[in-house]
């Protein structure tokens, strides 16, 4: 390691060197719940989700890799590959292509990891490594069209200014081109109307509406077009899952081995908080969110007595492919003691949220029905 | 093959625990801060392969076996999961 290496750490991470006793503090974050001081891994508490659109400074943050210090002047990116001309574009370039707003959840592979058993090294996510906003900026389609997507062009390998510490590989993911050129997907400069936080990519990561955070590549500096996916550790073995479910513990073979693409279905509590205290007989607001991938939510059901009965909520009325939705439902419990409130959401492709997802090697898409527990005082 | 009441007697021996955490500070933080180790639960078999992973992403682990009973010692799967803490408010 250099020594400009190390002063950069020390200076990324103040009170790293010196314990863990102070709370770490990050710019423009409200509390957050750290899994990692440096890289930043922070997720957002549950009960800061009581609107559509998560505020930058709740919004969850996860690093691979130590964050680069990129400047509006000094961005740059390269467009390569099998391309007709390969191009350079600046902030300005980006700027001037038309741009579109594209409301989207993102959700890291591994939120919820720390549900499943056997456990799995890696973040220890619970409920909130997940957050809605509205991302604008170009198409990549303008983007590539600007170097001209030649033929047997398949894939567009995206890299980010942030580079691997000691042998650590580089962060490199790639995007089929059907995904890259699809309407939603943009390479964003603004975050619900803000320039891109650094924490959050600045100046310009990629949104791909539906898939796993992995994919949303942040400081994007370099996009090369080519006929088959990058073969680095992110692309393979990362951010895989088994063809077909395994037994628990036990890995599967590496052919067996896909692509995560699409998010699965899921919805959460937001409100009451596990544990919370209220009074019988008395009307309480029960709400949360539902997202489904690639897929729109149709339906969102709560149950309040642990899973046997379950009615419908009502669902938010915004309604955008690719973002979470909202749901309300209210509750008049009339029975004193404890309850398991449970909520399950249905997709357009009829995937339903199970009772329990299929553990995987990695702990990729925990989206098990939500079960909070509450107290009913009489 | 080391008896299995050979490494109950390192782990139960607070000096090499004390050599392991050294070891932790000294060959993890070069990359990344100690809470993404350290909110972990994990067998034996996983911290070795978490290891062997970092081994090859360029850590330098002079004092493997402490190191091993150390993060057996506290972090094992055996051990409940810390919740994790609070920053503190970086909007101001």
């Amino acid at each position: 390691m250099t020594r400009r290496r190390w002063l950069t750490l020390a200076g990324a991470a103040p009170g790293l060197l010196v314990g863990q006793d102070k709370p770490p503090v990050f710019p423009g974050k409200r509390p957050m719940l750290v899994h990692n001081d440096f890289p930043e891994d922070l997720e957002t508490p549950v009960e800061y989700f009581t609107t559509w659109l998560t505020p930058n400074d709740a919004f969850f943050v996860r690093q691979h890799l130590p964050r680069p210090r990129v400047t509006a002047e000094s961005y740059k990116l390269e467009i390569g590959g099998i391309v007709s001309q390969p191009v350079t574009l600046t902030l300005a370039d980006l700027r001037r292509l038309p741009q579109h707003t594209v409301p989207a959840t993102l959700e890291c592979a591994g939120n919820g990891r720390a549900n499943y058993r056997p456990k799995l090294p890696g973040l220890q996510w619970t409920k909130g490594a997940i957050g809605n906003a509205e991302w604008r900026g170009p198409r990549v389609r303008d983007v590539l069209a600007r170097a001209g997507v030649a033929s047997g062009a398949a894939y567009i390998d995206c890299d980010g200014a942030d580079v691997g510490v000691a042998k650590t590989p580089d962060f490199i993911r790639s995007i089929p081109l059907r995904k890259a050129q699809h309407d939603s997907t943009i390479v964003a400069l603004e975050m619900n109307g803000a320039p891109l936080p650094e924490l959050h990519g600045s100046p310009a990561r990629l949104i791909v509406p539906g898939w796993d955070g992995a994919s949303w590549v942040k400081w994007l500096t370099r996009m090369t077009v080519s006929a088959q996916p990058d073969g680095g550790f992110y692309m393979n073995p990362a951010y895989r899952m088994p063809k077909n479910p395994v037994a628990p513990g036990t890995a599967a073979r590496p052919e067996d081995m896909v692509v995560l693409e699409g998010m699965a279905v899921k919805s959460f509590f937001v409100m009451p908080a596990a544990g919370a205290k209220m009074p019988a007989g008395a009307p309480v607001a029960l709400s949360g969110v539902a997202w489904a991938g690639e897929e729109r939510i149709v339906r969102v059901e709560v149950s309040t007595d642990g899973g046997s009965r379950w009615s419908d909520a009502r669902l938010g009325r915004e309604d955008f492919h690719f973002a979470w939705r909202l749901w309300n439902f209210d509750w008049k419990p009339a029975r004193p003691g404890a309850h398991i409130l449970c909520s399950r959401a249905t997709d357009s492709a009829g995937r339903v949220q199970p009772i329990e997802p299929d553990w995987n090697p990695s702990g990729y898409l925990w989206n098990a029905v939500d079960r909070v527990g509450v107290v009913v005082e009489g | 093959m080391i008896a299995p009441f050979l490494l109950l007697l390192l782990a139960a021996d607070p000096a090499v625990l004390e050599k392991g955490k050294a070891e932790e500070k000294r060959s993890c933080l070069p990359c990344h801060g100690l809470r993404i180790v350290q909110v972990q639960r994990l067998s034996r078999a996983t911290w070795e392969r978490e290891l062997d992973k970092m081994v090859r992403w360029g850590a330098v682990i002079k004092e493997r076996e402490a190191l091993m009973e150390y993060l057996v010692a506290n972090f094992g799967d055996d051990k409940p999961a810390p919740a994790p803490p609070l920053s503190g408010d970086g909007r101001k």
